[in-house]
């Protein structure tokens, strides 16, 4: 009992709250997703329960149930079994591509029952607490090259296995981790070199090579030319040509990559992103009619469960990736505005409370939720209004789906969880 | 402090990237909702939720018994919704029941194989389409309530994904039957009552909000509607289904036989100025086969010919009392006029003949002469002042759209041959149902009367327009009685000794002109190339029914068979054969007028009691049989005898006497076979009665 109070008293309940407001806005949203005006079904109807709605109801039930029991077990665990948690998540990676369920053309899927459980989504955490575990080690530097490769090898590890299950949008999330390591001390190069490399990526999709070299071209003259005068020795210049040239090399390899290694359908997704008429019917359609539904909402939207767009299902996944167009159309910008600021409010709360702590393995693991929730943040809003490729990732607390909700549960009570006892912990760095 | 300084300052850059981002994010829906706005909500309610116009049910069509003419059914087209079944709970249902759907779609439409639709629906699936065609042949609401038993198809729009798509489709249960008077819309083309009461027909289209469920297709959203579709009104017109059904078949006969480049046949109720039939037949390019294309008797202006010299004699007596015995000396049939020279078609003349001759005989130069002798000095107005009288010269605003506009004008000055020539029926541009027009008004002594085809519209059953009200008539009749008197006369003889003498006939009497006109092509009048046409009025006493009939360019092998009495007269005759056999009014209405009483027929009847009892209703006949069964019936001194009609086991029973149908009913019953020859009641039969006869036994008749 004593322990109890104790937590309730020192959990951050700013942060809870604004969870908790999360999830009661998006079940009704995913209400609002799936609501049939036809045959519009309410708790207690028959068949309710087999819908989105419905199965989203017992998947929070169950949640509370899980974030009880993390509250409930010692704080101490996650940092002792941080380890042996993200080796049971590896395990259950491989194990899902053997003895796993097909959906939609991922093999990522545990079927218990009527539920479907995604290892995936719960190797974010496991990353996390062990990337944690692994940078918290006294003496680790992420100067180093030796700790920068441990460091990339426990990162690349899983979603290179998600790959191989055909989970292109889970695997990507890993590299929100880079917002961690560079808080952590991981040289600026690197992120440098990271943005560089999606501007380029980017850059080279939307213009042809020949125009990208001139460019670089033209970018590292006027670098040499406004250099000051003492800067402009011969091997400054030597280098930035240098730079211009692999980054020549590099755009001639996106565009190598672009047409032997993605995937039509990920070309296309791309291409959609650039060009918004492209693919209308196919490819389009999913971004075309996010727009719609978003950009027809106004200031203050259609009202709730008055969307058009979203009523009949015009946008897919619309209770699960596509979630963000509901509040846009139904709740227009203001409702837009709240949800982004829901979220930023979280973000910053979970960093401002991360760098509050005294242990290192408590604010690596706090920066990796904040990561890891930037990144789904970032990324599904982004491609919902049409500035992100549409990746198929959840909206942490929104979207539909028992794994998602789970997962970034686990995630968060966690770090509230430790967060909770950091009174307690002496500061190891 | 160098740390801690590079730490805050990560920090910090962290911090930054997260606003900078969620600042993107909401400049992005900024931009998506007001900058960009208007072009999103438009796409909303353009592409997928719009607001689009209902359909008003059309009016039906109705003939004058209430039989259906045109009628609007629902029809539907067979549609899949693939995204239905890309849903995790509905995949199960479209797995399970993939298969024996498709089965049953290659079934029902044996069009191709189920593997094909298995294939076509997949692919679909695969492409993620919102919608897809199944099979583009109309289905109707029968089939539509078969295919929601189907598997998938069972669970509905939203979980199996099924869409019946409903589709309006005209129909007309008498098939091509008047199919011009009737008329149709086909996309741009709008003709007969379709066209001219499409405004009443089409009612008012509503207006509701519909959601888009596939190319081209839509859904009404419950709620939806913001203006409910009136119905189009009905129409009830003067068709006969009977006469119309007559009048076609015996034109297209008439047609076929004679390769004629065209005809068409008005049968008109003479009190009611009711259009009872209207057909229009025209030989399609390079074949032997008509169709109903273009509305000759109320579009096709031309020449009338000789069924104008009614007019022209009408005009006479009215005008300085013109006598049928008046004679007139036509000589050798030819008669130069100025420069041009008038003929009649007897080569050597009929000498001098009385008025009544010169019509009988449709003498040309003994009508021009009578009109010279007349009208010819300074008078001419007056004539033209009598066929303005008859209503000749004005437009007939005629309910069926367009209307023509007639074309008679008197004869600039100094022109001598204007006045000869207009009397004979050249020189001018009138319909045939113009012309129909003015013979309705002798036959109806006198008064002249609208012709009308739309009696009335209505709302089910509430009269909403009265046609008949608006009706134009003439409240002064067109000629005196006597004038009347003297003119019916001429139209009787024309039938019974001049030159449609080939149709009369002793039941009942026609009146009528024949008219053979020389086809005016280029300017020309062309010799060989006859456009011909019978108008007149049955039963002559009492008339019930005027018809014209004309038929364009008949090709006979004889020439006789070029002109009017070949080729249209017999058609006239047919159709009046026809209506005078089916209108027991018609009958009665004689039979009184001839003995004050029934006339009957001492000849052997057989026939059903209860049928016997019916007619005997109608009739006003007392004495009925008194037994049941089949009965045998005989006038003998205006009396009527009944016994009971023996019909003995495996026998052979006396049939005749009896009307075809009943001897087919009686035979085939005791399991004979029939064959028959001729038509009426039954004359003779190849098995005498009372013989014995094995079953299955071929037992021949003659009718007569």
């Amino acid at each position: 009992m004593a322990r109890q109070e104790k937590i309730s008293k020192n959990l951050d309940w700013i942060t809870v709250l604004l969870f908790i407001v999360c999830v009661i806005v998006g079940w009704f949203n995913i209400y609002a997703a799936i609501y049939n005006p036809e045959n519009p079904l309410w708790i207690g109807d028959p068949g309710f329960f087999e819908t989105n709605a419905g199965k989203q109801l017992i998947w929070i039930g169950t949640t509370v149930l899980l974030i009880i029991a993390i509250l409930v077990i010692d704080y101490r665990f996650y940092d002792t079994f941080a380890f042996i948690i993200y080796g049971f998540f590896m395990f259950m990676l491989v194990a899902v591509l053997l003895v796993g369920t097909e959906v939609k053309g991922s093999h990522s899927w545990f079927r218990i029952g009527g539920f479907q459980l995604q290892p995936a989504e719960f190797a974010k955490m496991a990353t996390a607490l062990a990337l944690a575990k692994y940078i918290s080690t006294p003496m680790v530097n992420l100067a180093r090259f030796k700790d920068q490769f441990t460091v990339s090898l426990i990162i690349l590890v899983p979603p290179i296995l998600i790959l191989a299950s055909h989970e292109t949008g889970v695997a990507l999330v890993f590299a929100s981790f880079m917002i961690l390591l560079y808080r952590e001390g991981l040289p600026g190069v690197y992120p440098a070199v990271f943005l560089a490399t999606i501007i380029l990526f980017v850059l080279s999709l939307i213009y042809e090579e020949w125009q990208i070299y001139i460019g670089l071209a033209v970018l590292a003259g006027i670098i040499i030319l406004i250099m000051p005068r003492y800067e402009r020795k011969t091997k400054n210049i030597i280098t930035i040509l240098g730079i211009a040239f692999v980054m020549g090399l590099f755009v001639t390899g996106v565009d190598w990559a672009i047409n032997n290694v993605l995937q039509q359908h990920q070309r296309n997704r791309i291409k959609v992103l650039i060009d918004p008429d492209f693919d209308r019917k196919k490819t389009g359609y999913n971004v075309r009619q996010a727009k719609i539904a978003i950009g027809s909402g106004g200031l203050l939207g259609k009202g709730y469960l008055q969307g058009t767009q979203t009523k009949f299902d015009f946008v897919p996944e619309q209770s699960t990736d596509f979630i963000f167009c509901t509040v846009g159309e139904e709740e227009g910008f203001l409702g837009s505005l709240l949800v982004v600021g829901l979220f930023l409010g979280l973000l910053l709360r979970v960093a401002y409370l991360a760098d509050q702590q005294k242990s290192r393995f408590a604010r690596v693991y706090g920066y990796g939720v904040v990561s890891i929730l930037f990144f789904h943040f970032m990324v599904n809003i982004g491609m919902t209004i049409g500035l992100m490729p549409v990746i198929g990732i959840p909206l942490p607390f929104f979207s539909y789906g028992g794994s998602s909700l789970w997962s970034f549960s686990i995630l968060l009570f966690i770090f509230l969880k430790i967060d909770a006892h950091r009174t307690q912990v002496l500061s190891r760095w | 402090m160098n740390i801690k300084k590079d730490i805050v300052m990560r920090l910090r850059f962290v911090f930054l990237l997260i606003l900078l981002f969620a600042g993107g994010i909401i400049w992005r829906i900024v931009q998506l909702q007001n900058i960009e706005g208007e072009k999103w909500r438009k796409a909303s309610s353009l592409r997928y939720v719009s607001e689009r116009t209902i359909e008003a049910v059309r009016g039906n069509i109705y003939a004058d018994d209430g039989s259906l003419l045109a009628t609007s059914l629902p029809k539907y087209r067979l549609g899949f919704d693939p995204l239905v079944s890309l849903s995790d709970k509905n995949r199960r249902i479209f797995d399970d029941g993939i298969e024996e759907l498709c089965k049953k779609l290659s079934n029902f439409y044996g069009d191709k194989d189920w593997k094909d639709y298995y294939s076509m629906i997949n692919l679909a699936r695969h492409e993620k389409d919102r919608y897809i065609l199944l099979n583009n042949s109309l289905i109707d609401f029968q089939d539509v309530k078969m295919m929601k038993k189907w598997p998938i198809f069972k669970e509905g729009k939203y979980k199996g994904g099924v869409v019946f798509e409903k589709v309006n489709v005209r129909y007309n249960p008498f098939g091509k039957m008047g199919f011009r008077t009737i008329g149709y819309k086909k996309d741009k083309e709008k003709v007969g009552i379709e066209n001219s009461f499409d405004s009443q027909l089409a009612g008012v289209p509503g207006k509701g909000i519909f959601e888009k469920i596939g190319q081209g297709s839509f859904r009404p959203i419950d709620g939806g509607e913001e203006a409910i579709p009136i119905p189009g009104l009905d129409i009830h017109t003067t068709i006969n289904v009977n006469i119309q059904d007559v009048a076609e078949s015996s034109l297209l006969r008439a047609l076929k036989r004679s390769g004629a480049d065209k005809g068409c046949v008005v049968v008109m109720e003479v009190a009611t100025g009711e259009i009872k039939a209207m057909t229009n037949l025209t030989r399609m390019r390079d074949t032997s086969n008509y169709a109903e294309t273009y509305n000759h008797a109320v579009l096709g202006l031309t020449d009338p010919g000789s069924v104008f010299k009614l007019a022209s004699m009408v005009a006479l007596m009215e005008e300085w009392n013109l006598s049928n015995e008046e004679l007139v000396e036509t000589g050798d049939g030819k008669m130069k006029i100025g420069d041009k020279i008038l003929e009649d078609s007897k080569t050597t003349g009929y000498g001098t003949i009385t008025a009544q001759s010169v019509f009988e005989h449709s003498s040309n130069v003994g009508t021009a002469k009578l009109m010279l002798k007349y009208f010819g000095k300074g008078n001419e107005k007056k004539y033209y002042k009598k066929l303005h009288d008859f209503h000749l010269d004005q437009r007939l605003n005629f309910q069926l759209r367009p209307d023509a506009i007639p074309r008679i004008s008197p004869p600039k000055k100094g022109d001598i041959t204007g006045l000869p020539w207009n009397s004979i029926g050249y020189g001018m541009l009138l319909t045939p149902l113009q012309m129909l027009t003015f013979y309705n008004a002798i036959a109806n002594d006198g008064k002249w009367i609208q012709p009308i085809i739309v009696k009335e519209t209505r709302v089910a059953d509430k009269v909403e327009d009265d046609f008949k009200l608006k009706q134009e008539v003439d409240e002064n009749p067109i000629c005196s009685e006597e004038t009347l008197k003297k003119v019916r006369k001429m139209l009787e003889g024309v039938v019974e000794r001049g030159t449609a003498s080939n149709i009369k006939n002793d039941l009942y009497k026609i009146a009528g002109k024949t008219g053979t006109s020389q086809k005016l092509i280029n300017g020309k009048y062309r010799k060989g190339m006859y456009y011909t046409s019978f108008i007149g009025y049955f039963p002559a006493d009492a008339p019930k029914y005027s018809c014209v009939v004309a038929i364009d360019n008949p090709r006979g092998v004889k020439k006789e068979a070029l002109f009017a009495s070949d080729a249209s007269a017999p058609v006239f005759k047919e159709i009046a054969d026809k209506i005078y056999a089916c209108d027991i009014q018609m009958h009665k209405l004689l039979a009184k007028d001839a003995n004050g009483g029934v006339k009957l027929t001492s000849q052997k009847q057989i026939a059903h009691t209860s049928d016997i009892k019916a007619i005997n209703e109608e009739f006003g006949i007392e004495r009925k049989p008194s037994n049941e069964g089949w009965s045998v019936m005989q006038a003998e001194n205006g009396k009527v005898h009944y016994e009971e009609h023996s019909n003995p086991k495996n026998k052979v029973p006396d049939l005749r006497g009896m009307s075809l149908r009943d001897a087919l009913y009686v035979l085939e019953n005791k399991g004979f076979k029939v064959s028959y020859s001729g038509f009426g009641k039954v004359k003779s039969q190849s098995i005498p009665p009372g013989v014995f006869a094995a079953k299955n036994r071929t037992i021949g008749l003659v009718l007569n």
